[in-house]
Parts: structure tokens; sequence; C-alpha cells
């Protein structure tokens, strides 16, 4: 895939400069740049963990569409991180030879050093069971809190959540239900008796495809992003946010879906007919409930919800990665420690490098892994906002003044959002956080 | 001869640090090397006590070189070389100035062990002015922004303790029919009337209240402890102060034993002011030096009810509470230096966060929680050990006093879980924490005084084993009845339990 470069900043002569308390930000996005400034060390250190974190997305997309397509409704989930051959060499739909829709230059199947980790792990080889029962393996505990982030926020724009209440999605649950327990009387009986029981499972199995298959076009995206950084080819920050700009609306359109299948048969409990696409159904919420919201309970710190410390609205919850304090908690928001842990066996050597050089070098690698990772999220977030902004306002060169302003206003609202004490965007400004 | 092994082996080793290159890696090595061997000696001499050594002096003003060890001074000298041991190791590899440094650290442990080696009062009285001189020196060019102001206060206040000292063993002298003879024997053999002990027990009160201290002597405390660089807050703290009990416990109590049982109601009400002043203080500290000082002062204040009780069980409990009291400061000072080194600051609005695993400093906080216990007086800890003798050997003779102290030691808790609260928990400041994890040779010192502070809570003869058969004869009450016994200090422990 090719990067567009974008337009240089034609607006300081049109319209008076921002008076917002990130105006200089707020003036970089304008110019097409990221709300990360632009240093070479920013651009390393948001590429190499990219790198690390495509690897074991690489398994989380995977072993979601396993949950959520074979595992299902399996009342004793006890080996769903066992991911079956076949979903381990499912060719990714967006790169590879077998791929549906060829974007990207990487290889369908799954990336080695994912496949190196599974083997050996930190621990050496041993049963796979091992392995689990030592957690020395991929933690998929941080997909699965994204995904119920996702299902637990619910109403973040788009259609999906609406159709999950739909008739149509009930009668095709009901039959997916029915068939996966259609030996089982006792779950059947109980199915009879609490109907939205398993059906909230099913829709939290919906969940689980909608996460998969938005992560199953970012994984390669990283990837390809890692190997243009080692080919020279990003001279920038904003050509990596410009990168997944393009990324963005290259896969804007592809359809989020869930199929199950039991036995020899398809269940289309969300049919690709229904035309769910990946921007809005998945991208938008995705970012809205991992990095602005997901929910105060988790990790180590705690919250006193009866002291109003919790917000009474679930969309002022602001405890994702871009507030996240990574720091002194080790963990907030989302659970990212367990994310850390994963991207640790995958980083590039030259990010460990920076890390060797900076403050405890290799005895506090996770906070300063934790810390980057919360770099290049306002990275992806500014891709995301520069995304939108071109799909809704207009674009950066325009000349007329009243444009400008409507986009200044969009910019400035967005930045709104990191007015609260906890946003980490004063932090990432500078090098020193780290 | 290890008598004088002990006595002399810091001078020799102060000696021949001078003769080392500035700057060389061996200054440090020859210092904890000297401190070493006298611990290793005093531990000799706990196995195989030595006889007494008497080598003639000055005879015609009855200074003689008379040493020796008692269950008094034995528990205090191996505290005095384990403190200075612990000082060395704490002292950083960097140290400026460092052969000055380490041979004015052992020429102030050479006074500590004159001290409480001494059989002489005039020999006591020579090596405790000796300490002042270095330990002055110590804070005046090592200590921190008004170390100035604290050397000078410090040096007054002992200046005047020295002074008083010195009228107290010359009244010995002139008023004791036997003319100038000062040996230990004869003066706890006077003759002398009540009211001549009165006047020398305020001297003696005077001297050794400025040395520990008490309220209100206590005025060069707080500030020369938060000034003093660390090692040397940890040698003034855990050795140094022990003297004062040491003194008050030797000439008043084995010395002038009826004096003490008239003013023992006055001393106690001054323990129990000293506790709760103590730990009052240390709650409105917002500086960890300047809080654990005032710590120090409360727990002085259980000490001096103690020894104003004068049970046999009281008795125990002081020179447990000089043994736990000394561990557990100087383990205090030592984690607050730490904490002091790595984050530049021992204010604590500006610490919080330092129990986070990945930056802050965990293990040191870990130690620092043991040694808030510690001194808490939590069970399992050499502090809950001293407390619980002091304060049931002192409920018999002074409830309300034991009271107070008591209430006083509720406080301690307060300031431990407030200083711990505070430090410890709460978000790290990423700006701020930018500072290296502490190294296992900064750690050990805290990691010996921490295990020695274990294992007296568990193991408590440690702390009472060395004196019980020496402090009971001293007792001037039984432990089970408001009985004064002061005209028969010698009473054995038998006829007491009797």
């Amino acid at each position: 895939m090719t990067t567009t470069t974008a337009p240089e900043r034609a607006t300081a002569p049109l319209i008076p400069p921002s008076t917002h308390r990130y105006a200089d930000v707020i003036h970089r996005l304008e110019a097409g740049g990221s709300m990360l400034p632009d240093t070479p060390e920013n651009l390393k250190q948001i590429i190499g963990i990219y790198k690390a974190y495509a690897v074991p997305m690489d398994f989380y997309w995977r072993d979601l569409l396993y949950i959520a397509e074979k595992v299902f409704l399996n009342p004793l989930p006890a080996f769903k991180y066992f991911i079956s051959k076949e979903y381990l060499d499912r060719p990714n739909s967006y790169a590879g030879d077998q791929s549906q829709l060829r974007i990207w230059r990487g290889t369908d199947k799954a990336h080695p050093e994912l496949l190196e980790f599974m083997e050996k792990g930190e621990a050496g080889k041993m049963p796979k069971l091992l392995h689990h029962l030592w957690h020395d393996r991929v933690n998929m505990e941080f997909a699965e809190a994204c995904m119920q982030a996702m299902l637990w926020h619910q109403g973040m724009g788009g259609r999906f959540n609406d159709y999950l209440e739909s008739d149509a999605y009930k009668a095709n649950a009901d039959r997916a239900i029915k068939a996966y327990f259609k030996r089982n009387p006792l779950m059947l009986g109980l199915y009879k008796l609490f109907p939205e029981m398993l059906l909230e499972q099913v829709r939290q199995m919906s969940y689980y495809a909608n996460l998969g298959l938005f992560w199953e076009v970012m994984a390669p995206v990283f990837f390809e992003m890692s190997d243009i950084y080692d080919e020279g080819g990003f001279k920038g920050v904003p050509d990596a946010m410009d990168f997944l700009v393009n990324g963005i609306f290259a896969v804007a359109g592809r359809p989020i879906y869930h199929h199950v299948y039991i036995g020899d048969e398809c269940f289309e409990i969300i049919p690709k007919s229904e035309g769910f696409n990946w921007l809005y159904e998945a991208a938008l919420p995705y970012v809205e409930a991992v990095f602005y919201r997901t929910s105060p309970f988790r990790g180590t710190k705690s919250y006193n919800a009866q002291a109003g410390q919790v917000p009474a609205d679930q969309a002022d919850f602001h405890y994702g990665i871009l507030y996240a304090d990574v720091f002194p908690v080790g963990s907030a928001g989302i659970p990212p420690t367990l994310l850390m842990q994963d991207m640790l066996h995958f980083l590039p050597p030259y990010l460990k490098e920076i890390y060797k050089e900076h403050r405890r070098g290799e005895e506090d690698e996770l906070i300063q892994l934790g810390i980057t990772f919360q770099r290049s999220m306002y990275n992806v977030t500014s891709a995301v906002i520069q995304a939108l902004r071109c799909a809704l306002l207009y674009p950066l060169d325009d000349t007329d003044p009243k444009h400008l302003q409507a986009n200044r206003a969009f910019f400035e609202a967005q930045m709104d959002r990191f007015l609260r004490p906890e946003a980490r965007l004063p932090d990432v400004q500078t090098q020193d956080y780290r | 001869m290890t008598l004088l092994f002990l006595f002399l082996i810091p001078l020799i080793g102060a000696c021949a640090l001078q003769v080392l290159p500035p700057g060389s890696t061996w200054v440090r090595r020859l210092a904890l090397a000297t401190a070493l061997a006298q611990l290793g000696t005093a531990l000799l001499d706990w196995r195989n006590p030595p006889a007494q050594l008497t080598l003639s002096w000055l005879p015609k003003i009855g200074l003689q070189l008379d040493l020796g060890l008692d269950g008094l001074s034995l528990p205090l000298v191996l505290l005095g070389a384990l403190i200075t041991a612990m000082t060395v190791l704490a002292t950083p590899i960097d140290q400026k100035r460092s052969r000055l440094f380490y041979g004015l650290v052992l020429a102030t442990n050479m006074g500590l062990m004159g001290s409480f080696l001494a059989r002489n009062a005039l020999l006591f009285m020579l090596a405790y002015e000796l300490i002042l001189i270095p330990t002055t020196l110590l804070v005046a060019i090592w200590g921190g922004e008004r170390r100035a102001g604290a050397a000078i206060r410090f040096l007054t206040y002992n200046a005047v303790s020295g002074l008083a000292l010195l009228a107290a063993v010359l009244g010995f002298g002139w008023l004791n029919p036997g003319g100038f003879d000062f040996s230990f024997a004869t003066l706890a053999q006077h003759n002398l009337s009540l009211e001549e002990q009165h006047w020398i027990l305020a001297l003696v009160l005077l001297a050794f209240g400025i040395k520990l201290p008490i309220v209100p002597l206590h005025g060069w405390q707080p500030l020369t402890y938060s000034q003093a660089p660390t090692p040397v807050a940890m040698l003034l703290s855990g050795a140094v102060s022990k003297l004062g009990a040491y003194g008050l416990l030797r000439f008043g109590i084995e010395f002038l034993p009826d004096a003490w049982s008239e003013w023992s109601a006055w001393i106690a009400a001054v323990g129990a002011v000293s506790a709760i002043y103590g730990a009052l203080n240390a709650i409105a500290q917002l500086d960890m030096r300047r809080l654990v000082a005032y710590s120090s002062l409360g727990h002085m204040g259980f000490l001096v009810l103690a020894l104003a009780a004068a049970t046999p069980l009281s008795l125990q409990g002081v020179m447990a509470q000089i043994l736990a009291h000394g561990l557990i400061i100087a383990l205090l000072f030592c984690l607050v230096g730490l904490i002091e080194t790595k984050t530049g600051t021992s204010e604590i609005p500006e610490l919080s966060g330092l129990l986070n695993a990945q930056r802050g400093l965990p293990f040191t906080m870990g130690l620092m929680l043991l040694a808030l216990m510690a001194a808490a007086g939590v069970p399992g800890q050499a502090g809950f050990v001293a407390e619980l003798l002091v304060f049931e050997g002192s409920w018999v003779a002074y409830p309300i006093p034991t009271l107070v102290c008591l209430v006083s030691s509720g406080f301690t808790a307060v300031y431990a879980v407030r200083l711990f609260n505070r430090v410890g928990f709460g978000r790290l400041d990423n700006a701020k924490a930018n500072w290296a994890s502490t190294s296992w040779g900064e750690r050990a010192p805290a990691l010996v005084l921490t295990a020695l502070v274990l294992v007296g809570g568990i193991w408590p003869t440690l702390l009472t084993g060395w004196s019980e058969s020496d402090t009971a004869p001293l007792a001037l009450r039984s432990s089970d009845a408001v009985t004064v016994i002061a005209a028969a200090p010698q009473t054995s422990t038998s006829e007491l339990s009797a």
C-alpha cells in the first residue's frame, strides 16, 4: 500500500489562531499532523510498539474469531484459548496470497514470531497445557477485556448494537442456540426458562466476532508499518499517521458479521448482507470504548463510585489508554499490564535499546513500554480523528474560512475530551515522559 | 586484653586510615574491617567474659584505665560496635573526605566504647567528652543546609551535658569521704547524705537527660537528627543517645538509689511528658527525618518511665528498650536516608507512591513497613518485647504515667501509618521518579538491622538475656507491689520474688 502525504497547513492566514488550551496540538492537526509531536524518537517508539503489538494481535483476532465461531456457547470454555489449527492457519483476509482483498503486503499466515512463542514461550518447549497453566502464553484476557468494554458501553454510534436487539438477530441466535444444544436437554431447558441468558451470551459472541474482524485488519497494518520503517520509508510521525488514515479508508467498508459453525452447518447470526461495515461498526466503537472509556474497575487502582469518583454517565468514562495512569499503578482502564507483557516478548531491538538508555533500563521496561504504547495510541487516535474530519468535514487545504472554522471546531471538540486532568495528552508532548 | 583491644581498635583504625591515599577504596574497607573486628571481639567477650582490666594512669586525681564488662555494658558494647559497622556500611561509597569522615566515626566509637567499658567515673567522663568533638564535626562538615546551626546547638547542649557530668563526678570525689577514688565499686558504696545525693542526681539528670534526650532538654535533637548525614544520624540515635540511658542506670539508679527513689515520681512524669510530646510532634511533622527524631524522643520517654519505676521487670525493659530502640531508630534513619538519597527529599508531602513495583522503592518501603511496625510496638518485633516489659514493669509503680505512655504508644501507630500511607501509596509522580533502584550494597545495613529487629521479636532473650542478672539487683521496687527497696539495692532476685 502506498502512503499519501498530508497537505501543508494553509489555514494560518485565513483564520485566527486557536485559543484552546491545546492550541499547539490543534494547529498541528490542522497542518495534517498528529497529536503526537513529530520527533525521530516518537516515530521510532510508535513503530516499534506497533510491531510488538501486531504479533500478539495476530493471535487475538484468530482466537476471538475461533471463540465467536467455534467455541460459541460452550458452558465450560476452559480451552477457548487453545486455538484450533484451522484458525491458527486461517488466512488473513487483507494480506497474503489467499486473502479476499489483498491490501497489505504481509503474508496471510500467523506471524513466525508468534508461532515460535506459542511453542516455546518464556519457559521453553513444553506441552501446551503447561504453558497455559504457567501463564506462559499470549494473554487473551486482554483481548476479552477490550471486547467486554465494547459490549458494556454499547451505543457508541453505528447500527450494530441496535441490531443485537432486533427480531432478525434474535431469530438467528435462537436457531444457533437450538442447534448448538440439540443434544443437551439441560441447556435447552434452561434456555426455555431463561431465554435472555443464552441470548446475551450470543450477543457477547457477536462482539467477539466484531473485535476479531477489527483486529484482523489492524495486525497486517502494523506489520507493514514496521516493515516500511525498517526500509526507511517513514520520515516522520505524520507519515505514520497518514498511513493509518489511508488504511482506514481502504478497509472502511469491509463487512462486520458473525457466523457460527455448528457441525457442518454455518449459522449466519449477523449476515454480511446486513451491511455492517468495519469503520462505523467496529473501528469507531473500539476507539471510543477502549481508548477513551473502558471501565474504572480494572487493574489495581480503585475508585469510589459512592464518592462520585466514577461518572454517572457511561459516556463520561475516561479510563482508557489515553487517560491511563500507566506509571503509578501498572494498570488502569483496560488492563494494559497484560498487553505490556505480551508486547514485551516481541519488542524490536531498537526499542529495547531506547528503554535500556532511560530510567531503570531493563528493570522498568514494562512501564516504558506502556508509555510508548500510550504514545502510539495517541497517534492511532489522531488517525481516526483525521479520518473522521476527512469523511465528515473539509480538506485541510480548503480555502474557505468557514470550512476551516468548521474543521477547527471539530478539532477543538476532540481536544476538549483531553481537558480533564487524567488525560495524558500534555505528557506525551514531551520526551521526558517515559 | 580484649577489653583494651575493644577500646583501642577504633583508634588504631582511625590512625591507619590517615595513612591511606585520599579517595582510596581501601578507606571504607579498612573502616568496615575495624568496626567488624571490634564487633567480633565483643561477641567473643560475650562468650568468654574477660576479667576487669586495671591500669594505673593518673592515680593522684583518681584516674585509672579501669575497664570491665557486665550485664549492663556488654549489650551496649555490642550495640555500639554493630551500629558503627552499619554506619560505615550505610555511608555512600563516594563519600567526600572519606578518611576524615571514617576517622571521626571511629573516634566516636572509641568514645562510646570507653564510656561503656569504663569502671571509673573519671574515665567514663573523659570518654563521654571525647564523643562530643567528632560528632560535632561530623554534623558540621557533612550535614545538610542548616548544618552550622545544628552543630552549634548540638555542641552547646552536649557541652552543658559534659560540664554537668564533670561536676557530678567531681561532686562524688569531693563529697565522698573516700577521697578521689572514682572507681565504680567505690561510688556504689558511698556515704553521701540524701541532700548531697540530690545535688549530684540533679547534675546527673541534666547530663544524661540532654544526651538521651528528654523533654525539656531535647532542643538539639530534632535539628541535629534532621541535618546530620544519614550514617551520623544512625550513629547518634542508635548508639550515642543510649549513653544517656546507660548513664542514668549507672549513675542514677546504681550510685544514687535513695535520691532516685525520692525523685522517681517526677522522673516518671517527665518520661510520660516526653513520650506524649514526642509522639504528638511526630504526628505533626512534614519531614521524615524530623518525624523519626520526634519518634525517638517519644520512645526515650518510655525508657525514662521504666528507669523511674526501677522494678526488676522495668529495668529489664530498659535494657530491652535500649537495644530495640537502638536497632529500630538506626534502621529508620537508614531507610529515610536511602529514600532521601534516591528521591532527593525527605519531605513527606513531596513523596508518594514509593511502593510502586517498577519505579518506586518497593524493597526499601517494605523494610520501612517492618521498621514502622517495630517502632509502633507490633508483636513479633523487638519493639513489642521492649515496650511490653517497660509498661508491665512500670505499671505497679506509676500507673498514670504508664497509661500516658500507652496512649503515646498508640500515637506511634498513627504517625507510622500516616508516614507509610503518604509516602508509600498514592501516585508516583512520573516527572520526579527518575531515580535508580537501590543496590544490595545500599540495602545491606537495613537488611541486617531488620533481621535483628525480627529476631529480637521472636527471641526476646536476645534483648534481655545479657542483663537479667545485673539489672535485678539494681531494682528499687519489687515487680508485684509498690515496695521501695532502695535501702537494699543489692537484694537478690530470689529475695525479690519471695
